[in-house]
């Protein structure tokens, strides 16, 4: 999203150019950042609240396969083998990737990054450390807010040597760590890109068979007796994964992403429907020199 | 356990300079890797010639029958079999997925498992990791293991080596007592014996299945063995152990003994560096 300049209130603007700096960071990772030759300048923040109304396709949805398909994202379709027509059962069932709820918590997400970054960029900051990113409900409405937070830093002495006249602004790096956590980032030979995050949602409408092995109904006619495994709720679940990180994969190009974190969810939206959320974030870093062996560790006994 | 490589100097500041002034565009856009270990980790790896290539996942979900966790006698065996094969199946896609990737093993798994009354789940994450030395040839198949990089380091110091991860789990009734039996102990401090014999019969065929498959794959032992025991909360009269470990065997000739330093901290008791800002 592009966020125009004038958009930040125009008290935030004054208060960032007042002269003293705000911070996120510990003293013990203040002064590690000190060490590495980074001033902060400022906490930078960024918000957005977004509203959940169009989430899903409802009731209305349901029964008119294959729905999902005309989005282009992963769909895959369940047919009931026992040629069955009667209101209370399943005859069909679909997985799909829900690619609007994944678009609008981009939207989200990326407002409150741009604000963030904008920020930033008004205090001149080559990077922003300690970046902590929250999404929470609102209000009871279907509201969900989504916070960017972390210190924007500079260089020190680095703008009269690093930026010819006249070149446009870069956009600051920014990066989950701080202190000696990212100290340690440098020495290993890597330098912050960005920090990524991305979600994946995937929604499973059960047929009669995932039906009948979720509720233990694992009788003769339901072509399944005693322990088998739930195909569809295994392929929604390997699914929402591999969706979310074949996506932070291709937004690297080259670089590495270090210390993902992958969280997934899932919620009973009704009877036999499900949602599946996964989102995984990670500091994105580029590789600026070699990789320098370490000798091999030694093994220590703390006495104290 | 501490790096032997040179610790932080005053060259850290040139060496950030360096990195954000001359940043290098990657040639080659292919090879990105993924990982969830963290930058001491991915250090520990890479002191032993080792890099992380992919974050891998797997999932598998296996139904219980209704009805088989109230009433009965000994082992709940259907309960005992699809825990078993939700382990092997998510391990299976796990190892495979790392396979495709080009790895030689998965580090650092976390297993989530979840027992419910019509379902076991077993779904696990982790990094998967090859020899920097891309020449190496893999020796055996490809491993999963839930210890840390770090512990992995220390394990291959050692001299030894990872095969696989081993889960054993068994679930057991508690037989119910008599009418006479329960009126009797109702105002007695007594031994529920039908609970605690419930408990060792699991405990048994539980680390039974869990060595049986370390033996399957030619380890010398399981390590680093967590145990979750008790109570199902979703039926009264139903006890359950679940073993997991690392199953290792030694890939030297001997044990490699690390030796540890002792040290003596001179640090106050606050904690330094700590990255308290770090979500």
């Amino acid at each position: 999203m592009s966020v125009p300049p004038d958009e930040m209130p125009e008290a935030a603007q004054r208060r960032l150019q007042q002269g003293s700096f705000s911070s996120g960071l510990s003293v013990a990772d203040f002064g590690a950042c000190l060490d590495m030759g980074l001033e902060p300048v400022g906490l930078v923040q960024g918000f957005c609240a977004m509203h959940w109304g169009a989430y899903s396709m409802g009731v209305l949805g349901r029964g008119v396969p294959p729905f999902a398909a005309a989005q282009g994202g992963y769909v895959q379709n369940y047919q009931c083998p026992h040629n069955m027509m009667t209101a209370e059962h399943r005859s069909w069932g679909q997985n799909y990737q829900q690619g609007w709820i994944e678009d609008a918590w981009r939207t989200g997400f990326n407002n409150a990054y741009s604000r963030r970054r904008q920020e930033a960029q008004s205090l001149g900051a080559d990077g922003v450390v300690g970046v902590v990113d929250a999404q929470n409900p609102l209000s009871d409405t279907g509201v969900v807010e989504f916070h960017l937070r972390g210190t924007a830093v500079t260089l020190r002495d680095a703008s009269a040597s690093s930026t010819p006249p006249n070149a446009a602004p870069s956009s600051p790096w920014s990066t989950f760590l701080a202190g000696q956590r990212l100290a340690k980032v440098f020495e290993a030979g890597y330098a912050p890109v960005t920090i990524v995050t991305s979600v994946a949602s995937v929604r499973m409408w059960s047929y009669c068979i995932t039906e009948f092995l979720l509720d233990g109904n694992n009788v003769p006619w339901a072509n399944t007796t005693g322990s088998s495994e739930i195909h569809q709720v295994v392929d929604a679940q390997n699914q929402v994964r591999d969706l979310v990180r074949s996506r932070v994969r291709s937004s690297l190009h080259g670089d590495a992403l270090l210390g993902a974190h992958l969280e997934v969810s899932a919620r009973e939206v009704a009877k036999g429907d499900f949602e599946f959320q996964s989102r995984l974030s990670g500091n994105r870093v580029r590789r600026f020199k070699e990789f320098e062996p370490l000798g091999v560790p030694r093994a220590t006994v703390r006495l104290s | 356990m501490t790096s032997a490589a040179t610790p932080p100097g005053p060259s850290l500041s040139n060496q950030v300079r360096r990195a954000l002034l001359e940043p290098v565009i990657p040639t080659d856009t292919t090879t990105s890797t993924t990982s969830d270990l963290s930058i001491d980790e991915e250090l520990n790896l890479r002191s032993i010639g080792w890099e992380p290539v992919e974050l891998v996942s797997a999932v598998s979900l296996q139904s219980i029958p209704y009805g088989f966790w109230n009433w009965g006698q000994g082992e709940i065996e259907v309960a005992s079999r699809a825990h078993a094969a939700a382990f092997l199946s998510a391990t299976t896609r796990l190892v495979r997925e790392a396979g495709a990737a080009g790895a030689h093993g998965v580090v650092g798994v976390h297993i989530d498992r979840a027992v419910h009354p019509t379902f076991v789940e077993v779904s696990l994450v982790g990094t998967a990791v090859r020899p920097v030395d891309r020449s190496q040839r893999l020796s055996r198949g490809v491993f999963a293991s839930d210890l840390s990089a770090r512990d992995f380091t220390m394990l291959m110091v050692a001299g030894w080596e990872p095969l696989g991860l081993a889960s054993g789990a068994s679930f057991v009734f508690a037989p119910r007592r008599s009418m006479s039996s329960t009126l009797q102990q109702q105002t007695q401090n007594v031994e529920l014996t039908n609970f605690t014999e419930a408990m060792y019969s699991a405990r048994e065929s539980a680390m039974q299945r869990m060595q049986e498959m370390a033996i399957d794959m030619h380890g010398a032992g399981v390590v680093d063995v967590t145990v979750h025991e008790g109570p199902m909360a979703f039926a009264s009269h139903a006890v359950g152990f679940v073993a997991v470990g690392t199953v290792v065997r030694l890939a030297a000739s001997a044990h490699q003994s690390i030796q540890p330093t002792a040290v003596v901290s001179l640090d106050d008791p606050t904690v330094a560096f700590d990255a308290q800002t770090l979500a």
